[in-house]
């Protein structure tokens, strides 16, 4: 009888807290303030994408596709895209590639194994900033720990100005993105390595299934779900990179290093030219959101069949 | 363990092959991080060696001292110094700043996270899939108008302008993980505390809380790095108030003494790296389980 009674009132309590309302309120500090921050700033961009920005007459004007005219006119964009899509294509094949190298080997037993993982860390765990700076010092023509190298195997008897050079420096700045992008990739590829039961491979082995065979049945489609989402964001950074080239070469030498978002900067920054600025804004939005939306589906997927 | 190795052979060239493997992860990361620990450990002279010194001939704490307290030292010329006194009030303003997104993010974010998990609401599933959206926007293209809102609200160059910006761009990936976290707790032993008369706080605080520490020191680590790190909007919505920017500044000067900044540059870097050897199991787990499973 007391149990029950118990039962009956704290269902009312229940009741009484299962309101409606609690989830909204909640939620509202969260939603208000990414409409704030995020919202309306995005808004505002595509307005100011179709607009002349006169800053010092502090003058509007509705200029309707002028922007996006001129943009997609103008050689400079081209660049950009043409100089993008080389460091997109470094930045998404090389962290992909040695972050699975170093991952199948942390995944191996040997002495050494826990300083290595430990060391995979490191790069991930600097800034952006940073990264651009460390290999500022790798590359540098009078003091660079790169020429340093060479000069002191033989291999070369004056130091070369890596980034005087149009292609070294488009190289050094992806490959410094790749080396820290590298240790994001290795992370989540060891994760999931770690993960894969060793009946599989045992199984296989009965089945006689030879070296090749298990390691593109067992590990390569076992890794491949991690190897989607490790793809996907390392072309996201290809195309949103932008702390590590600043501090390196801020687009240059000439036009050389230029990425979509350098470009964007200068637009903004630079040339105080708001409604390009915001028209190279969205087509970068687009391209990334592109490459999100496949990103957040995926994961969505994922979670409404776990729910 | 050896999970994951039994596609490979057994054997001495297994071995090799390992330790070359071993070798390569060894000078991959260590090479930029190793010879910019050495040029703050060097004078300016020394830098320009050929062949370079891969030892410091003779180590010096001069370059930290002068970057920590701005004692121009044997590098007097040099145009830097002034601009080193910045560095200490940089380092306790990026101290102040990631404290301040770590709470904010992780009381916001929890919120949310609670809701989504505990609740079937009117366009939950919508609103979710529009704040996992906004983790891909690139903040890049939202400065300008951000700039004009917190110029009106008068935050451009204060703490608070990078407090507010950086809360809201890690709020997705809090309210993801977070949510991970709680959708795995059982909610039978909520309810059972709800049964018990606890309030949905305390259960939450005495129940849920607990078993969740796991996703909110992942989530607190996150954020504090994302909060250290972060360059761009600090450049541009700061005079080089925290120590992202002042290090950019400092690259910037007319001559750059290289030694210093190196130095500078590894003080910087302490925070987030102790942080993240110390807390590594938790933030693989999460960086992993985010990204897979979702």
């Amino acid at each position: 009888m007391a149990s029950e009674q118990l039962g009956k009132a704290a269902a009312q309590q229940r009741k009484h807290w299962d309101r409606k309302w609690i989830p909204y309120v909640l939620l509202a500090p969260a939603l208000v303030t990414i409409f704030v921050i995020i919202l309306s700033p995005l808004a505002t961009t595509i307005y100011y994408s179709f607009s002349n920005i006169d800053l010092i007459r502090d003058r509007t004007t509705f200029v309707g596709i002028d922007n996006y005219v001129e943009l997609f006119g103008s050689r400079l964009f081209w660049k950009a895209v043409e100089v993008n899509l080389k460091f997109a294509a470094i930045v998404v094949t090389v962290p992909t590639l040695t972050g699975l190298f170093f991952a199948l080997l942390l995944v191996e037993n040997f002495k050494g194994r826990s300083i290595g993982r430990t060391l995979l860390i490191l790069p991930w765990a600097l800034p952006w900033i940073v990264v651009g700076l460390l290999w500022n010092w790798v590359v540098n023509a009078q003091f660079g720990a790169l020429n340093g190298l060479l000069y002191t195997l033989g291999l070369i008897d004056k130091y070369i100005p890596f980034m005087a050079d149009e292609d070294w420096a488009l190289v050094f700045t992806a490959m410094a993105s790749a080396w820290r992008q590298t240790s994001f990739s290795a992370i989540l590829l060891l994760a999931a390595l770690q993960t894969i039961p060793e009946d599989l491979y045992d199984a296989a082995k009965v089945d006689g299934a030879g070296m090749r065979a298990r390691f593109r049945f067992i590990t390569f489609a076992w890794l491949r779900p991690t190897l989607t989402i490790v793809l996907l964001y390392n072309v996201v950074l290809g195309f949103l990179q932008f702390d590590a080239v600043w501090i390196m070469t801020q687009g240059g030498p000439g036009d050389a290093t230029m990425l979509i978002s350098v470009l964007l900067y200068r637009y903004t920054f630079i040339n105080f030219d708001l409604g390009m600025g915001a028209a190279v804004s969205n087509v970068l939005g687009l391209i990334t959101m592109g490459v999100g939306l496949i990103f957040v589906r995926l994961i969505y997927r994922s979670h409404t069949t776990y729910a | 363990m050896a999970a994951g190795v039994g596609y490979r052979n057994s054997g001495i060239v297994r071995k090799i092959a390992t330790y070359f493997a071993f070798f390569c992860l060894l000078f991959w990361v260590g090479f930029p991080v190793y010879f910019m620990l050495i040029t703050s450990f060097m004078r300016a002279h020394e830098l320009g060696a050929k062949p370079p010194h891969w030892i410091p001939p003779e180590p010096t704490v001069e370059n930290y001292r002068e970057v920590l307290i701005g004692k121009a030292g044997e590098a007097g010329g040099y145009g830097s110094t002034t601009e080193f006194t910045r560095m200490m009030p940089a380092l306790l303003n990026s101290t102040f700043v990631s404290v301040a997104v770590v709470l904010s993010n992780l009381v916001i974010g929890g919120m949310a996270a609670y809701a989504f998990s505990r609740f079937r609401f009117r366009l939950s599933r919508a609103a979710y899939f529009a704040i996992l959206m906004t983790r891909v926007l690139p903040a890049l293209s939202l400065i300008v108008p951000l700039f004009v809102i917190l110029r009106k609200l008068k935050l451009v160059n204060t703490l608070w302008a990078l407090i507010l910006t950086y809360t809201i761009f890690i709020l997705p990936l809090t309210i993801w993980i977070l949510r991970e976290y709680f959708d795995t707790l059982a909610r039978d032993i909520e309810e059972m505390a709800l049964i018990d008369g606890a309030t949905r706080w305390q259960a939450f605080r005495m129940v849920v809380a607990p078993l969740a520490i796991p996703g909110i020191i992942a989530v607190g680590v996150m954020s504090f790095m994302e909060a250290w790190s972060e360059f761009f909007f600090a450049l541009t919505l700061t005079n080089s108030l925290t120590y992202p920017p002042l290090l950019m500044s400092f690259r910037n000067l007319h001559q750059v003494n290289w030694n210093a900044l190196a130095a500078a540059t590894v003080i910087g870097v302490i925070p987030p790296v102790v942080i993240a050897f110390v807390f590594q199991r938790y933030l693989v787990r999460s960086l992993s389980e985010g990204a897979v499973k979702g």
